[in-house]
């Protein structure tokens, strides 16, 4: 092989690729569509993901495949999209955790605005319980017994800085209390710290305490988001309680900047249309998930606020 | 209540459900056999079909592939001194010295056995004691877990035969291994070198892999080259031109009966691990072996080719797997990877996992219940099947062998995390190993400090938390007085025992 056969090898293949990339008309019906997820299987936004997988067929002319990539963190599954061709084929599906959280702590290699929402799956709602047997029954009993005795009551909240410990540290310095902030491997060791009696309170989202809740084993004191959430409809906002602490997490699909416009446009249309459909509804309402579609500018702005909210409070918290 | 019985049988006996628990345990056994692939990635693989089958019947494929999984680890671990699964390391101590002896059809069938009676023990404990079970679960607060996981720490005198200096520094090693990565606490990046592949940790399957396996290999090839000893490491002892006689080589009765006790100590201490969140099969198969070792009439036997170091090893890691889904039954709390998915195909099939799970959902439930005892069944025959055919590969040798599984091990680890940098992690490790293996230091208290190391740093740091930094809270709670005193208790009850005994087994000095 010359390099003059090289030379035209590569100038074919490019001619080809670029081919590819003029027939917008065809996308994304050339080939699956993966959706990477920074969490292992069997999470929530890994089967949230699944819900959109189930239902794409019919919707975005292709299949959609989740695939999970949990290494450094979730940092691998954003590199991998980032590294790969923005053609609209490889997307990320994320809560704001490994995407924002971690780009505002660590050196990521990413800005921000790199990342642009197709859809907003669901709101998830962060959620503060205690055991019905425990003192602490209503938000109001916590936060006086909290302020009569500062840094004795313990909360479980999950990994340091997390969905659910963010609204704690807004909560604290909203209310004037202090607590023991416990992180926990997850919701699940919160769970079992609470019902155990090691730990106070808990916070995590809806799904992890339903059983608990359903038994009469476990109070909901109250949720983070501007609404009250479907799957507890009893469980004040903390906004209704008097104190004005909205930080709601979302399970969000993102491309990259670089992806074409006309692509996402479609990419978000063809999101939006298959999660409002039955099928999508129907798998939503089976696996607990609010499956409530937002579009691409509904989530940018949830996307936004969310940062702005993220920057204030870890000034707050690492001064 | 016969109502529902008969519909939960009509759901667990349908031929596609039984069809699917078949395919499962085939599947599983491949699985768990290739080194660094597992049941749970199996199952994490085929989740989705959990929106398409019937719900009887993703239970069914599910429950196969775990439980072919669970005994799938330790081929491997006998057959070629390669942990299948993260379960089976503690497998490979005994497993493979056994193999090495010329007895790797004892050894596969002690495996199996002690497996199918540890595995429907603690299926039978899930379905009747699961309540008061979780109950104590539950005591189980960051204090508690602590001092399990410092008496598991003592098992590293049971897993050096002898040389215990050396087995602490590996131990040591493992931790420090285990603490790359991020802070369990504040969630800092540490000790990564500024390399961002590191900000995740190291791995499990490729630590384990490459520190058991890929070092093996390159002392193999190694000595291929070289024609003489790398390691004094007794692994070496395998001779390639070794006659095997397999007639010498028969499960009998009598061996059978001698490796019961160490069988039924792994059952009980597997059911107890697997129940606690957290735990895992790992740490029930090490401290089942450590334990068994300690009430052995033979106990210098162990790390030499001991039937019921594999017995004890295997029991104890099978028997986790009913009781793993006792904390996710009772209180809806996922206590290691496996439930976890378990939980996730659960919600999947609108059933919530939890205190009303059981009331809510009776048939489909019970009908888990009878899947997960024929499941067992199944496997013994299968596995029955395939055992003659799993011992004969085991004494092919091993310069052709070896390439086959270094491939199925680097394939492995790559599926486990779809991650290159795992690979590279794997090779690490296994350099990490053949120098580990040339100055003797034993393998497994590494293994073991690593699967520890994370668990007793964050009980320790929450228990500190919880006690605002006074450390007599550690020694607050009666459970964790009653593990501590119960260890002594067992170590001076063994030391009274050998003196009685006194064989000499003095370690080099290092």
């Amino acid at each position: 092989m010359t390099f003059k056969n090289i030379a035209l090898a590569c100038a074919v293949s490019v001619a080809s690729i670029t081919a590819g990339g003029v027939s917008a008309a065809d996308f994304p019906s050339e080939k699956p569509i993966r959706l990477i997820s920074p969490y292992g299987a069997g999470g929530a936004v890994d089967i949230a993901g699944r819900i959109l997988s189930s239902v794409s067929g019919e919707f975005l002319d292709t299949r959609v495949d989740v695939v999970s990539l949990s290494g450094a963190g979730g940092q691998e599954a954003i590199q991998y999209v980032r590294d790969a061709d923005p053609d609209g084929y490889t997307l990320l599906i994320t809560d704001y955790g490994p995407l924002v959280t971690t780009a505002l702590r660590e050196d990521v290699g990413y800005e921000l605005d790199e990342w642009v929402p197709s859809a907003q799956i669901t709101e998830v709602a962060p959620i503060f319980f205690a055991r019905a047997d425990s003192d602490y029954t209503s938000l109001e009993a916590w936060i006086d017994a909290a302020r009569a005795a500062p840094d004795t009551i313990s909360v479980g909240h999950g990994r340091h800085l997390s969905v659910p410990h963010l609204p704690l540290i807004l909560l604290e310095s909203e209310a004037d209390f202090s607590t023991i902030h416990l992180p926990t491997t997850g919701g699940s060791q919160a769970l079992a710290f609470v019902l155990g009696g090691q730990v106070d309170i808990g916070a995590s989202v809806p799904s992890t305490i339903q059983g608990g809740i359903d038994d009469g084993s476990l109070v909901a004191l109250a949720v983070a988001t501007a609404e009250r959430v479907a799957a507890q409809p009893d469980v004040p906002t903390l906004r209704e309680l008097g104190y004005d602490v909205v930080l709601p997490a979302w399970y969000t699909i993102f491309a990259h900047r670089d992806v074409s416009e006309e692509r996402r446009a479609i990419l978000e249309e063809g999101i939006l249309a298959a999660l409002e459909s039955d099928a999508a509804q129907a798998l939503g309402q089976r696996t607990g998930t609010d499956v409530q579609p937002l579009g691409a500018e509904a989530s940018q702005t949830a996307y936004l606020t969310t940062i702005d909210n993220l920057i204030a409070i870890l000034d707050h918290f690492e001064d | 209540m016969l109502e529902f019985l008969n519909e939960a049988l009509a759901l667990a006996f349908a031929p596609e459900v039984i069809i699917f628990a078949c395919l499962g345990i085939v599947v599983g056994i491949t699985v768990g056999a290739i080194p660094g692939l597992s049941g749970d990635m199996a199952i994490a693989v085929l989740l989705p079909f959990v929106f398409v089958l019937e719900p009887a019947a993703a239970l069914g494929l599910l429950v196969g592939i775990y439980k072919g999984s669970m005994f799938g680890g330790s081929i491997s671990a006998i057959t070629f001194g390669v942990p299948g699964t993260a379960g089976a390391a503690a497998t490979v101590i005994d497993g493979y010295q056994a193999k090495l002896a010329g007895k790797p059809n004892r050894a596969l069938h002690t495996a199996l056995y002690s497996s199918i009676i540890g595995d429907t023990t603690s299926d039978l404990i899930l379905i009747f004691l699961a309540l008061p079970l979780a109950l104590v679960a539950l005591k189980f607060g960051p204090v508690e877990f602590f001092a399990l996981y410092v008496v598991s720490l003592t098992l590293v005198a049971a897993l050096t035969m002898g040389q215990v200096a050396r087995g602490i520094a590996a131990a040591a090693l493992g931790v420090m291994l285990a603490m790359i990565g991020r802070d369990p606490i504040t969630g800092a990046q540490r000790l990564t070198f500024g390399l961002p592949e590191l900000s995740g940790g190291i791995g499990l399957i490729p630590l384990l892999v490459g520190v058991f396996a890929v070092s093996e290999i390159m002392v193999q090839i190694a000595r291929q080259w070289a024609a003489r000893r790398v390691a004094h490491d007794t692994a070496a002892q395998g001779s390639d031109s070794q006659a095997y006689d397999p007639a010498a080589d028969k499960m009998d009765w009598a061996t059978f009966r001698s490796t019961l006790r160490a069988t039924m100590l792994g059952t009980g201490m597997g059911t107890f691990i697997g129940a606690l969140p957290g735990a895992g099969a790992s740490l029930a198969a090490f401290m089942s072996y450590g334990v068994a070792q300690k009430l052995s009439r033979r106990p210098q036997d162990f790390g030499k080719g001991s039937l019921e170091g594999v017995a004890a090893a295997e029991a104890g890691n099978s028997a986790t797997s009913g009781a793993t889904f006792i904390p996710l039954f009772a209180f809806g709390i996922p206590g290691s990877a496996t439930a976890a998915l378990f939980g996730a195909a659960l919600i999947m099939m609108s059933i919530t996992p939890g205190p009303t799970m059981m009331q809510n959902n009776m048939p489909i439930i019970y009908a888990l219940f009878m899947i997960l005892i024929y499941a067992n069944l199944f496997n013994l025959v299968a596995s029955k099947l395939l055992l003659p055919v799993y011992s004969r590969l085991a004494m092919i040798q091993p310069r052709f062998v070896l390439p086959i599984v270094l491939g199925l091990a680097i394939l492995g680890t790559y599926a486990s995390g779809n991650s290159v940098k795992d690979v590279w992690m794997l090779l690490a490790a296994g350099v990490l190993g053949v120098g580990l293996r040339w100055f003797g230091v034993p393998l497994g208290p590494l293994v073991l400090g690593f699967i520890v190391g994370p668990g007793l740093e964050e009980s320790l740091r929450q228990a500190l938390m919880l006690g605002r930094n006074d450390w007599s809270h550690l020694v607050t709670s009666p459970l964790a007085l009653g593990i501590y005193g119960g260890t002594i208790g067992l170590l001076v009850i063994f030391r009274l025992l050998t003196r009685a005994r006194r064989t000499p087994a003095k370690g080099e000095a290092s």
